[in-house]
């Protein structure tokens, strides 16, 4: 995601509907947790459950190779008001098991989806103590920690080793983050000097973050070069956290990636929702492109976005904008700086037009190719005004810059939106590019 | 925002003034040229600095490949600060005192995207991802007349 922040849309309503600042009853929370879990494991069941997850062959040898059926590729994924009631966060299920383990499982639900990032993290408080994930370890045995910035913040946990599943998919001995681990309570300066810190569930607004972007690793190969100071940490016990350089394999990785197959990229489908907004929307993310019979890349435009960075171009008014990029983790369409009057304070993160405003951007790829994209802005204060809704396509406010047009979750609706990873290939090249 | 012709002679004044410098880095914003070499060590970058008609331009480049730019009205104070690059700048050294009050201001953010902190007196914007980051601060009451916003980059 480019962007986590810590309250919620629901401030942007009349007072009746506001939701506390900071703090939440323990019973209320404790119940909205209760509740939202068992909401979403019901809506989302078979997504990779707990049990035997039945396309796993690791290990056992000797049996009849399987007839080569296709592995179930779809997971269901939902926006809906979450955990800290924010517009437009798409979130799903993920199931996490030790190393090799077939039944020491657990199925975390409210994991938000993130196409502005790589690599799955989980919240310490949310996981089970049962798993007892084995920690990422240097050469010299050193614990490996991460701080994971992000534009609004960062998360600091380690580096530990989890068996991860998706749908019918497996990824084996995946490094992962966890977040806000009590052992490692002391923050290194260097780490949490990039704003807020998000490493709770509150301040997260989820159980966690499935990094789906571009990126094989999270850092990539700036972290292998230098100690990049910020990301990357050994922390051995004697003398304290300190940055390090780590290889690629070290690094939390893309977990489609780690896939045995379906794994150079995601489709993200979303339904086209009213203008008024939906209490919920449900959707789907397909694993692969062009692997199945159901990830085809058919009446789609292949936007190539830069290798480095992961931006595409975007052109609205006139104006170009070099350093778009389309990010399932910001909850609107940011662009524009006093294009149309924003909300009144606290709501000001958002365009309040005073009738709905009808667009047109174009998205641009280096290969010559582009896209016409047709989307509105409404009155962010009008859409919120039904305390119950949580999912809409035409939230939008200021941009920070004259350079960005951040494509976010309003954008996924009434699409299917391909994120092809890096160096993997697919029918339509190598990646890294969005396709819709 | 249209890039205005100021902003092309300006990126010509740039490149005539520009030279590798030894000299100490700015503060952060908010202070004084002269008094501190503290981003420099903080952030362990090269330095180099331009000097144009309204103001001078201190650029710390750090080994992440994160390049930040203090601007330095006449009067010495560094009014703007702007970052580009895969990580994100150590913002409680370039931004100094406002720091916390930024900090603040996010943690109440309603929206999850481009930040985007406009108070009395600082304004902060910060867009990007994992990778790419860029952004800027500045002070308006001390941005030196004729100074636009978007040449703060």
């Amino acid at each position: 995601m480019s962007a986590r922040a810590a309250w919620p849309l629901g401030a942007l309503a009349p007072p009746p509907r506001r939701l506390p600042a900071t703090v939440s009853s323990t019973p209320r929370r404790l119940l909205a947790l209760v509740a939202a879990a068992a909401a979403l494991v019901a809506s989302l069941a078979g997504c990779g459950g707990g049990g035997g997850g039945g396309q796993s062959s690791s290990g056992s040898g000797g049996t009849t190779p399987p007839t080569p059926t296709p592995v179930q590729n779809t997971q269901p994924v939902i926006v809906d008001q979450g955990l800290g009631g924010f517009a437009n966060l798409l979130f799903t299920s993920v199931t996490i098991c030790a190393p090799g383990a077939s039944t020491n499982c657990q199925t975390i639900d409210h994991i938000q989806i993130d196409t502005g990032s790589t690599g799955l993290r989980i919240i310490s408080s949310v996981l089970s103590p049962a798993l007892a994930l084995r920690q990422q370890t240097d050469a010299s045995g050193n614990p490996i920690v991460e701080c994971a910035q992000f534009v609004d913040g960062f998360a600091w946990g380690p580096v530990k080793i989890a068996d991860v599943r998706l749908a019918g998919e497996v990824a084996s001995s995946v490094p992962i983050q966890v977040i806000g681990d009590p052992a490692l309570a002391t923050i290194p300066a260097a780490c949490s000097n990039v704003g807020p810190p998000e490493n709770t569930v509150d301040a997260f607004g989820a159980n966690g973050l499935l990094g789906v972007g571009f990126f094989l690793q999270d850092c990539g190969d700036a972290c292998v070069q230098s100690t990049f100071p910020g990301i990357y940490y050994i922390c051995p016990a004697s003398s304290g956290c300190q940055p390090a350089r780590v290889t690629l394999a070290q690094q939390v990785p893309h977990p489609v990636s780690m896939f045995a197959s379906d794994n150079n990229g995601t489709i993200i489908t979303m339904p086209l929702i009213p203008a008024t907004g939906q209490a919920t929307a449900s959707g789907t993310m397909t694993f692969g492109i062009g692997t199945q019979s159901n990830n085809g890349m058919s009446n789609v435009t292949v936007i190539p976005a830069d290798p480095n960075t992961g931006n595409i171009t975007a052109v609205f008014n006139n104006h170009t904008y070099p350093t778009s990029y389309i990010d399932s983790g910001s909850n609107g369409f940011f662009f524009g700086n006093g294009i149309f009057p924003v909300c009144s304070p606290p709501d000001a993160d958002f365009y309040c037009p005073a009738t709905t405003q009808s667009l047109t951007a174009t998205i641009r790829g280096g290969n010559g190719a582009s896209a016409t994209v047709n989307f509105s802005v409404a009155n962010a204060e009008t859409l919120t005004m039904n305390a119950n809704f949580y999912a809409f396509s035409n939230l939008a406010g200021e941009a920070s810059d004259t350079t960005t047009f951040a494509f976010g979750m309003p954008f996924f609706y009434g699409r299917s939106v391909f994120t092809a990873i890096e160096a993997q290939t697919t029918p339509a090249g190598t990646g890294p590019f969005n396709a819709f | 925002m249209p890039i205005s012709n100021r902003n092309a002679s300006l990126t010509a004044a740039l490149a005539i003034a520009t030279a590798s410098i030894t000299v100490s880095a700015a503060a952060s914003l908010g202070g004084d040229e002269s008094t501190v070499a503290a981003d420099h060590a903080v952030l362990a970058g090269q330095i180099k600095v331009a000097r144009v008609q309204r103001y001078a331009v201190h650029e710390i480049a750090a080994p992440s490949g994160t390049v930040v730019r203090e601007f330095v009205s006449p009067t010495g104070k560094v009014f703007a600060v702007a970052w580009s690059g895969p990580a994100m700048p150590d913002l409680r050294q370039v931004l100094g005192p406002y720091y916390d009050t930024y900090v603040a201001a996010v943690a109440q953010r309603k929206a999850k995207g481009p930040v985007n902190v406009v108070l009395p007196g600082l304004v902060v914007q910060s867009s990007g991802h994992m990778r790419a980051f860029s952004g800027k601060a500045y002070l308006p009451g001390a941005v030196p007349a004729g100074v636009g916003s978007e040449e703060l980059k």
